[in-house]
């Protein structure tokens, strides 16, 4: 097939990223900007809070993963864990924080059930000054995507059998449940989930729209700094924030790096533990067990209190429940953003997609290690630096305030994660099947349709409700590239969380949160196998 | 010490798909349970091993050593297994492997059982190497001696020379047979091909769900 199948997946994804890469080096020269972002009286503090939350945040988010993981390996509730990860990872971040606020606030729904009293509790329980609720909200809704990126390489065809037998094999050895997943399991599992991880800490580190609802204010994170300063008027602010984001982008690079460092040094001590022979140990159950409600607890009253709030206009302290209901906040919605945002996440999804599917069919799997490599550069690298760079690019072009551009910048990391989601399934596709369907006289659209197609349904239709998700959540490229004439839903969220309106708050979060759910369901329904 | 099987029989989703079977293996014994893939065979040796799993499920008795089994997991039956495939552990070196499942104590002396066993498998000067830079017949010794320095009581076989070209089998089954009968521990082998026998030892043939002798 043509070489040419690679054209639109690189003028339309990767193009437009690296050129926006490109355009922060004259920013990276200006020596006005760089003065002005060392004089900002609030950056080390806001560097230091927003690493910190970065750091904690990943660190829970990995613990409780793993103890998840390790407590129901091989277990009959590995699957049922694995569609609660699915419908967690599906809830946008904007709405699980703003849902989170209003659990955890002073007034919030928490007091209510355990403290009580006549008036609420004086604790400072949102945007802290210590970034506690920013940093549990990001490790509370990082885990369910560690535990995908886990499911993903446990559950993928012949490693996952091969990492079964091996266990079989430890046991024969002696070893117990826990020390056979310590063992054998652990270690290729963090090997294949170190880009996760560190997905995981930049995403936590440099935040936005989590940080303006649940973040600190004197000082913020170093995100809410910039993205003031992105969003200012003033170019040389602009071009100061871009400095920051330089920064703040080094900073995380060394803080990586340091980590790979520290664990290169603890090596020999890890290898030590892995021979040092059989062991008793059991696989953490009882902990998993116990975590894992406590963690889904949290995200279902995260939702509920949603729900509860945007029925009622009034909620005095301390009922549990409001005194009457109401559908007002509702029937107030202005609806123009989510119709923009179903569209954009549809078409911009659809896109990524065929992208994908048109490199994958048309390209040789050893040109692949280069667009996941890209992938993962969009993922890897802070949304303030690809967007904020988006945005130089895009503006002498007119792309800025235009529907093209907005795809454009949705595109970015929705193909990526469609790209890193397909790439396995995908290319371990038996092609002896196709083979065979050609060999039966069908041609090659009829072999693909009828064979190829149906048999990659269960993946296809995974990666497009990611990649519909992802783009229904982003809040940093929609604000900078809409330019003020476009709104989507997570603007809008934005927007009313920093007012007073809760109940249209609230209902609103909502209306974020239900599309990506449907995605996962409509493709939980089309990618079911015929039979099992 | 004797591996000893009273009416073990075996069911697929309840139905039964082996027959209640009576079997003692004597230390140092070997004996090859012959059948046709999807026989139950493999089945049966995941029930000895203590890792059968639904829709299998097992009756009868298995017992080592006058002790019973039955509900014991796998890690606590000191069963060794040798597998179709040599699983070799990928992250770890040819030592650390034997080092993997050798009853803990003191370091200089579990290494020097890892270089004896190194030793025996004729791969001194091996130990540091990853297991994929192995050929086929070094990593099959390899996962021998791993499962026999883990000090074993009884020893499963799983057609455990299938994968290995024909002229290595027949180097590879001798020094399997003779480590086993050297450590005098039960054995039991299950295979399709009768060329993996041992000379001397019983044969049984497991057809439509019924053992015979050979």
């Amino acid at each position: 097939m043509s070489r040419l199948g690679a054209v639109p997946l690189l003028l339309l994804w990767a193009l437009p990223l690296l050129l926006a890469l490109a355009m922060l080096l004259p920013a990276a020269l200006d020596g006005a900007a760089w003065r002005m972002a060392l004089a900002h009286p609030q950056l080390w503090p806001a560097l230091a809070i927003s690493l910190g939350a970065g750091t904690v945040a990943a660190l829970i988010a990995t613990m409780l993963s793993l103890v998840l993981i390790a407590g129901f390996y091989n277990s009959r509730t590995w699957h049922g864990l694995q569609a609660l990860a699915a419908a967690g990872l599906a809830v946008p971040h904007l709405a699980f924080a703003i849902g989170f606020g209003f659990l955890v606030m002073p007034s919030g729904l928490l007091a209510r059930l355990l403290v009580g009293g006549e008036a609420p509790p004086r604790w400072v329980t949102v945007q802290d000054p210590w970034g506690i609720a920013l940093t549990l909200a990001l490790a509370l809704k990082e885990s369910p995507f560690l535990l995908c990126a886990g499911f993903a390489v446990l559950s993928r065809g012949d490693k996952a059998g091969r990492i079964r037998a091996e266990t079989r094999a430890a046991a024969s050895l002696g070893h117990a449940p826990g020390s056979a997943f310590l063992r054998v399991v652990l270690p290729p599992l963090l090997r294949e989930l170190r880009w996760p991880l560190a997905i995981v800490f930049v995403y936590g580190a440099t935040v936005v729209d989590m940080a303006l609802v649940l973040g600190p204010t004197q000082p913020p994170t170093l995100a809410t700094i910039i993205w003031r300063a992105l969003n200012d008027e003033d170019p040389a602010t602009n071009a100061m924030g871009i400095a920051m984001t330089l920064l703040l982008t080094m900073a995380l690079t060394a803080a990586l790096g340091g980590v790979a460092l520290l664990l290169r040094a603890a090596r020999r001590g890890l290898r030590g533990l892995l021979t040092a022979g059989p062991s008793p140990l059991r696989s953490p159950r009882v902990l998993a067990t116990a975590l894992g409600i406590l963690a889904l607890a949290v995200l279902t009253l995260a939702i509920l209190v949603l729900v509860i709030l945007s029925l009622s206009p009034r909620w005095p302290y301390p009922a549990v429940l409001p005194p009457a209901a109401s559908i007002a906040a509702w029937m107030n919605m202005t609806l123009a953003p989510l119709w923009l945002s179903l569209a954009l996440s549809f078409a911009v999804a659809a896109a990524a997609v065929a992208l994908a599917v048109l490199w994958f069919e048309t390209q040789p799997p050893a040109r692949d290690r280069w667009v996941i490599g890209i992938a993962l550069l969009a993922l890897a690298l802070p949304q303030l630096a690809t967007a904020g760079g988006q945005y130089r690019l895009f503006l002498p072009l007119g792309l800025t305030g235009a529907l093209f551009g907005l795809f454009l910048a949705h595109l970015t990391p929705v193909a990526a994660y469609v790209l890193i989601v397909l790439a396995g399934p995908y290319r371990a596709f038996d092609r002896r099947y196709v083979a065979a369907a050609r060999a039966l006289s069908a041609p090659p659209l009829t072999a693909w349709l009828r064979v190829k197609l149906p048999l990659l349904k269960a993946p296809l239709s995974t990666a497009a409700a990611i990649g519909f998700a992802v783009a229904v959540a982003q809040y940093v490229p929609a604000q900078l590239i809409a330019a003020g004439r476009w709104s989507t839903l997570p603007m809008e969220a934005v927007t009313l969380s920093s007012g007073g309106n809760r109940p249209l708050t609230a209902a609103f979060a909502l209306v974020l949160a239900a599309p990506p759910l449907f995605a996962f369901l409509a493709a939980a329904l089309l990618g079911r196998p015929r039979w099992r | 010490m004797a591996l000893r099987l009273e009416n073990v029989s075996i069911q697929l989703s309840g139905r039964p798909l082996i027959q209640p079977l009576s079997l003692d293996i004597e230390p140092g014994e070997t004996v090859t349970l012959m059948g046709v893939s999807g026989s139950g065979k493999s089945t049966l040796l995941s029930h000895v091993a203590g890792d059968l799993e639904p829709p299998f499920t097992a009756m009868g008795q298995v017992s080592l050593d006058g002790v019973a089994l039955d509900g014991l997991p796998p890690e606590k039956r000191r069963i060794g297994r040798l597998f179709q495939d040599d699983l070799l552990f990928p992250h770890l070196t040819v030592a650390e492997n034997l080092l993997f499942g050798m009853p803990r104590g003191p370091r200089p002396e579990r290494l020097a059982k890892v270089a004896a066993a190194l030793a025996e498998a004729g791969l001194l000067g091996f130990g540091d190497r990853p297991p994929n830079t192995l050929s086929g017949g070094q990593r099959a010794r390899v996962a021998l001696m791993r499962a026999l320095v883990a000090e074993p009581r009884a020893m499963l076989l799983d057609e455990p020379f299938s994968k290995l070209d024909a002229d290595l089998r027949q180097t590879m089954r001798s020094f399997v047979f003779e480590h086993i009968a050297a450590r005098r521990i039960p054995c039991l082998m299950v295979t399709h091909d009768k060329a993996d026998a041992p000379q001397s030892g019983r044969v049984l043939l497991l057809r439509e769900g019924r053992v015979n002798h050979a």
